[in-house]
């Protein structure tokens, strides 16, 4: 057996044209001049084969023998299999293809149920002070760039207020021990005033004057709240934040070596990823105001009327009960569960209501992530 | 002067890398470090010089421990992070103190781990050097764009209260501070060229380079101006295609529904999808234009003031219209692929950077020997990557 490559004394950059050849269990390898050695295959150090890149055998003082025919150095060291295993699954297409097909099925998984569960777990391990740290830029932000002072009398503000504290705060059986307040401001885009209910993961609730105007008993009032406070003790805020840190994290590693061009492209998916996520947080207050709605005698189908009250005028916005300053942006990509699904919910614990029940089993109590 | 080459291909990358990830994966991410051996290893030794490669020699095992450590300072910052934020505070303090030196370490490891024609590169730059330029010139520079600012607010309530002697007297100040703003980047710059090529080492040899704060200067006032015409050009072509296709009535309703989800999707629906797609298109353009310019300068400039041993010459020939070019649809290709076309990305760039290097071929190369030098540790290189901090040291 013949090969053909370059010699290169140990450390040296100067390049000779070298051969080696292999009969009877010897090995030797000569330039022009010189035979640089000769001896058993045991003596030499080759390098893992990689792709095609041009191949290392370090010989006995050091010094090194290179070639590009990596076929037969494979064919000649096939003994030494050991360190072979990485491009043997490399260099065959049902490997690679298995490699792919898992790739794609652990990161499914993991974006689907791995980072909601992770970051669910670490929201509410987080003591609450990091809520409040998190709200109190973010009331600071809205006051000074979204809301006006509210116009609704004195009179009307202590009433909600009241009821809240009195008979639907107590209601939360999380044993968060959160102190909720309420706050009223104007909210309008333009001429026109945008009826919604935001919360903030620090337990302040913020409903516009507009959506006050639009409710029509004390029950809706209620419905919404609970829906807020929904939010507020499953920590939906929080787990938004751990989320889009998971996410750009992960996708960080796996696209690694910080080619910034690349990166936005990815930043940009991480984004629409996220907002899924939201989704999911939606149908949880929901299901959470529903609940606690039939424990303290109130028809689900009030926290429907509002919703479908506020959705329908044309122009006006849906129930946006989005937590954090962003609300431009998780509106664009529609972070709701469609009106009609939510409303259809409505009725599912209506009918419980109806019954007598204080507790309902629907689809959603077990499968909250999904709609 | 010849050019060099890039020999790998984007399948045979493909491959290395889908089992990279799917190593790593199946290891819940030890196999890491080995993967990243594997990764600069293909790049590496696919670059070639008139049939000589370079090499990457740094092991899995040699990473693995500084791999170890940075994981477990990233968790104890999150950790810090969460139980008290001046902790945290404290904690980001300490990192910042200790860039230069990561960054010190990092490029003395790196560069000790490549080789050419089985002759070592080395990085001798001393601590107290990197000290200066990766902390003490960019708080410097920090002062002379942010000083300004916080002295025109203080000014502003001055001028307020006094003539307009004194008006104009801060007008000019604050014009001089950007003047001097504007080259102390350049000089900044020209420092760390300097103190990255001038402390690199081939086996005996040693680069150096001529560049001057002037060069970068010029090459920064460039590039200021084509990102004006590139703005300027950019809004023109929104502007001429809302104007053709979409209407004016059209955006303000789109403006009004930003409010309504389902408004904004029969909007959307309409068309203007694919408009907000374009905006958006022409505006990564327009960046990935300027960045391609000032790339392509500042490399084209080290490249032909930087010798070694003032005997082998440099160029690159790179133009900003293939590096706009191959980034655009490199990013195209990876978001249409969902991040599966990332290593036909990878080597399409290689090959483009590569060939478009150039070395003088009179090479002596055959007088360097590699020199010794003491056992390195990848402690630098792992905590730096694990903080993101890039450390760019390719060629």
């Amino acid at each position: 057996m013949l090969i053909t490559g370059h010699w290169y004394k140990k450390g040296s950059a100067a390049q000779s044209s070298a051969t080696l050849r292999f009969s009877n269990e010897l090995c030797v390898i000569e330039t022009n001049e010189l035979i640089v050695f000769s001896g058993h295959l045991e003596e030499i150090n080759v390098s893992d084969r990689l792709g095609n890149v041009e191949r290392k055998l370090t010989l006995r003082d050091g010094s090194l023998f290179a070639t590009q025919d990596n076929n037969a150095i494979d064919k000649l060291f096939k003994s030494k299999k050991a360190n072979q295993y990485i491009h043997t699954i490399e260099s065959h297409m049902g490997w690679v293809a298995v490699a792919l097909v898992v790739t794609l099925l652990t990161s499914f998984a993991f974006f689907k149920w791995g980072v909601p569960w992770a970051s669910t777990k670490i929201a509410h391990a987080l003591p609450h002070k990091t809520n409040e740290l998190i709200a109190t830029h973010t009331f600071d932000f809205l006051d000074g760039y979204i809301f006006d002072e509210s116009q609704i009398t004195p009179q009307r503000k202590e009433e909600i207020r009241n009821h809240f504290n009195e008979n639907v705060a107590p209601l939360d059986d999380s044993g968060l021990a959160i102190n909720y307040r309420i706050h009223f401001r104007q909210w309008s885009s333009g001429d026109t005033e945008i009826p919604n209910a935001l919360a903030l993961p620090s337990g302040d609730i913020i409903l516009t004057d507009s959506f006050v105007k639009l409710s029509e008993n004390q029950h809706e009032i209620d419905s919404v709240l609970l829906h807020e406070m929904g939010h507020i003790v499953h920590r939906h805020t929080l787990q938004r934040v751990v989320e889009s840190t998971f996410i750009t994290t992960v996708i960080m590693l796996v696209t690694g070596d910080g080619n910034s061009i690349t990166d936005m492209g990815t930043g940009l998916g991480s984004i629409l990823v996220s907002s899924n996520y939201s989704r999911g947080h939606e149908s949880e207050a929901d299901a959470y105001a529903f609940k606690h709605m039939l424990s303290a005698n109130i028809d689900p189908q009030h926290f429907s009327n509002i919703i479908s009250r506020i959705t329908a005028p044309l122009g006006k916005t849906e129930l946006h009960a989005n937590e954090d300053t962003d609300s431009g942006l998780t509106s664009y990509f529609s972070s709701h569960p469609v009106t009609k699904e939510r409303v259809l919910q409505a009725n599912k614990y209506h009918e419980c209501f109806k019954k007598g029940l204080t507790s309902c089993q629907t689809d959603t109590d077990e499968h909250p992530e999904e709609e | 002067m010849k050019a060099l080459s890039f020999e790998g291909s984007g399948l045979e990358y493909f491959k290395i890398w889908i089992v990279n990830i799917l190593l790593t994966i199946v290891t819940l991410g030890l196999y890491y470090p080995w993967a990243k051996v594997r990764n600069h290893r293909y790049f590496y030794g696919n670059s070639t010089l008139e049939g000589r490669n370079f090499e990457y020699h740094a092991t899995g095992k040699q990473l693995f421990i500084g791999y170890l450590i940075s994981i477990s300072l990233v968790i104890i910052y999150v950790i810090i992070q969460n139980i008290s934020p001046i902790g945290a505070f404290i904690a980001l303090g300490v990192l910042f103190l200790a860039l230069p030196w990561i960054v010190w370490r990092s490029m003395m490891f790196n560069m000790r781990m490549i080789s050419f024609s089985n002759v070592r590169f080395s990085f001798d730059g001393t601590l107290g050097q990197a000290y200066i330029n990766f902390l003490l010139l960019p708080i410097l520079l920090l002062v002379a764009i942010y000083g300004p600012i916080i002295g025109a607010a203080f000014s502003s309530i001055l001028i307020a209260t006094s003539s307009a002697f004194v008006g104009i007297l801060t007008a000019l100040l604050f014009i001089a501070c950007y003047i001097f703003a504007f080259y102390a980047y350049a000089w900044m710059k020209k420092r760390n060229t300097t103190y990255a090529i001038n402390g690199a080492r081939y086996g005996q040899g040693r680069f150096a380079t001529t560049v001057e704060t002037k060069g970068f200067a010029k090459i920064l006032l460039k590039t200021i101006g084509v990102s004006i015409l590139v703005t300027i050009a950019a809004i023109a072509i929104i502007m001429a295609i809302s104007a053709m296709t979409v209407g004016i009535s059209n955006i303000s309703n789109v403006f009004e529904s930003l409010e309504d989800p389902e408004a904004m999707q029969e909007i959307m629906s309409g068309g203007l999808a694919l408009a907000f797609g374009l905006f958006y298109l022409i505006m990564i353009i327009a960046s990935f234009v300027v960045l391609a310019y000032s790339f392509v300068r500042n490399r084209a400039y080290t490249y032909a003031n930087s010798t070694l041993d003032n005997d082998i010459t440099f160029a690159s020939t790179l133009s900003v219209k293939s590096v706009t070019w191959v980034m655009l649809s490199n990013l195209l290709l990876i978001i249409i692929s969902l991040g599966f076309a990332m290593p036909w990305a990878k080597v399409r760039m290689a090959k483009l950077v590569l060939e478009n290097t150039q070395a003088d071929t009179q090479l002596n190369l055959d007088t360097y020997v590699s020199q010794q030098q003491g056992k390195q540790s990848a402690l630098g290189e792992q905590i730096g990557e694990a903080f993101d901090i890039d450390v760019q040291v390719a060629f």
